[in-house]
């Protein structure tokens, strides 16, 4: 999935990054003056170990945490600058455990997805419909379009969920892990959907735990610890063993992907040191 | 979006979703249509025909029977002159006020359970009424006799909310602090009531019994009027927020990147809810459990697409007014105050929301 022609100039067409940005709860800082471009039409994923600041990171770049320091800029603008429903028409975010009402429909989490894009006085237009219809179709769900959310499996809930922020029509979707709560077979459901949504042109950035799934549906990977950025760039670049080492404490061995050349990590261990006297130097 | 097939134009472009009606109202570029959910309105024609039911037999019954037909004639003066007293000058105040007051109070939970997300943050469980309540007694109790009952209610109600919400750090996120928080506001309040009631002279004390039990034996007019008002406003301004409530279900976070103005939405909700709740106390103190039973009773009713705003105040109405009735008739010649009839009800009622296996408690 790694794009060969992925090259720097989608990083200068960034369109929402952070300069300086601090965010914080309370006193304690989470992210400390970080500076971030996410490149435009790609997927980018952003890992890290628990408590990284990953998620926090996306809900900042949401707005819906202010920053202590720093902004974030989308399009060129400052994010505080946008009223709030001009900012849903131009970001969606996912947040990580999401509930709707009890009995709501696919179709009908769809149509919220409309919110921004409505009006006191205009519920409904042909617009609307049409949008509608057409998230329904990309997360192949037309066939459950009338089931409650209830009584759906995890992966097609994720996708009606994920249909809900194509509805709203925006360039950039953040989502926030995903797949967390998904078995493989609907993890990889929601990742050839975000897949196929970037293909059509959106900007996806998607906060991850898994960092072989990120490295083979992301173009970019940002690594994150304690609150920094420690890696950039496209995964087989960026992906190497030291860099595994320092996010989680683990030694692993590097092989890359038979189908997509993505790296895929095995042989993990946990790493010790010192050494103790009978590990062998690799 | 390369999987995504171009629809066909066989139908109706602007065809409504499923189980509503579409009423444009431009046709253009604006588009501006409302879209009308068919099982609400349902919901909606059925309680009031209920509530309509329940009025006209509060009319009718009593000491005095009244037939129906000259129970509507006497509302308009003509008839029997027995029954134009008994109607004009007992009876219809009485089922103007049980109407106004449950309407009001099950609208007013409606709006904090929506806000709270949870069915048990209505405001007397929160301890918006036992604030009013508190400082309507007062003015019966010679503490502040200068001010109208009302006013000390709306005073008492604001008091109690800003408490309550200063507690528990706002409200939504955090629901449930938010209930416990007014749990504990609440219970300071009951006891300054109390307190008050203590010291006060006993035919002070007799007074403002009505406003400690929630009872319909002696609405005052004015406030009445100052209730009918209130709740027309309220009730408007709550229709102009539905949208928005509607999306509030969800999360903050959802409701904040679909472009809602979570803050302002919630603080004109609770100020809403906080002025109905206080205007009805002022008329009939402290009603017991009516802001649960409406809003439940409606929702069961109402499409699960929207808040049912105009369904909880016409369900609200309907109990306040059959458990007025039934106070009446019960015991007849003594009356049990309103109060203590939807406490009785209601009881099994909340036991029921919060016992029943596989619901939720987010309404």
């Amino acid at each position: 999935m790694n794009d060969p022609a992925f090259d720097s100039s989608a990083l200068a067409s960034s369109p929402l990054g952070a300069q300086g940005l601090t965010l914080a709860y309370g006193k304690r800082a989470v992210i400390r003056n970080l500076d971030l471009a996410l490149p435009a039409r790609r997927v980018t994923a952003i890992v890290g170990p628990n408590g990284c600041g990953k998620s926090t990171l996306l809900a900042g770049l949401a707005r819906l945490h202010t920053p202590e320091t720093g902004h974030v800029t989308l399009d060129g603008r400052d994010i505080r600058e946008f009223g709030g429903r001009e900012l849903a028409r131009a970001l969606a975010l996912l947040p990580q455990s999401v509930s709707a009402p009890e009995g709501l429909t696919a179709a009908e989490l769809i149509r919220f997805g409309r919110q921004p894009h409505q009006g006191w006085l205009r519920h409904w237009s042909a617009e609307d419909a049409r949008v509608v219809s057409a998230a329904l179709a990309a997360a192949d769900l037309e066939a459950l379009a009338d089931r409650p959310l209830d009584a759906m499996s995890g992966g097609q809930r994720q996708r009606a969920w994920i249909a809900m922020t194509v509805a709203q029509q925006t360039p950039l979707l953040l989502l926030d892990e995903p797949t967390t709560a998904l078995d493989l077979g609907h993890a990889i459901e929601v990742f050839e959907l975000i897949r196929e949504l970037a293909a059509a042109g959106k900007t996806v950035v998607m906060v991850l735990h898994d960092l072989v799934n990120a490295c083979r549906y992301a173009d970019h990977l940002i690594a994150m610890r304690a609150g920094e950025i420690i890696a950039a760039g496209a995964p087989s670049e960026v992906v190497t063993t030291d860099l595994v080492r320092e996010l989680y404490g683990i030694d692993c061995t590097l092989l890359a992907d038979p189908g997509t050349g993505s790296p895929v990590l095995t042989n993990l261990r946990r790493t010790r040191e010192p050494a103790p006297a009978c590990a062998v130097s690799r | 979006m390369s999987t995504v097939r171009t629809l066909s134009n066989a139908r109706d472009p602007v065809a409504p979703p499923a189980g509503t009606w579409r009423i444009g109202l431009s046709r253009g570029p604006t588009q501006r249509a409302v879209l009308i959910d068919r099982r609400t309105v349902a919901a909606n024609g059925l309680l009031a025909l209920l509530l309509a039911a329940v009025a006209l037999a509060s009319l009718c019954l009593g000491s005095v029977p009244i037939a129906p037909q000259a129970a509507l004639r006497a509302i308009f003066g003509q008839g029997d002159a027995m029954d134009v007293f008994v109607i004009q000058e007992l009876r219809l105040a009485r089922v103007e006020a049980a109407l106004l007051t449950g309407a009001a109070f099950s609208l007013a939970g409606c709006l904090t359970q929506t806000l709270a997300r949870n069915r048990l943050a209505t405001p007397g469980i929160i301890g918006i009424d036992n604030g009013a309540t508190a400082f309507a007694v007062a003015t019966v109790t010679g503490v502040s006799a200068h001010f109208a009952p009302a006013v000390m209610a709306l005073a008492g109600a604001a008091t109690a909310t800003a408490v309550t919400f200063s507690l528990a750090g706002g409200i939504g996120t955090r629901g449930y602090r938010f209930i416990v928080a007014g749990l504990g506001v609440g219970a300071a309040f009951r006891a300054v009531t109390h307190l008050m009631l203590a010291r006060a002279p006993i035919d002070d004390a007799n007074a403002a019994y009505a406003w400690t039990v929630g009872s319909l034996n002696a609405p005052e007019a004015g406030s009445i009027a100052l209730l009918a008002a209130g709740l027309v406003v309220g009730m408007v301004a709550a229709l102009m927020l539905a949208r928005s409530l509607a999306v509030l279900r969800f999360s903050d976070a959802t409701a904040q990147t679909l472009g809602i103005n979570v803050r302002g939405c919630r603080l004109a909700a609770l100020a809403i809810a906080v002025v109905l709740s206080a205007l009805a106390v002022a008329v009939a103190g402290p009603v017991a459990l009516v802001a649960l039973m409406g809003p439940e009773i409606a929702r069961h009713l109402s499409s699960h697409r929207g808040v049912p705003l105009v369904g909880a105040a016409l369900a609200g109405a309907a109990i306040m007014t059959a458990a007025d009735l039934a106070g009446r008739l019960l015991l007849a010649p003594i009356e049990i105050p309103v109060g203590l009839v939807t406490a009785v009800v209601g009881g099994p009622f909340l036991l029921w929301i919060l016992l029943r296996p596989g619901h939720r408690i987010a309404p």
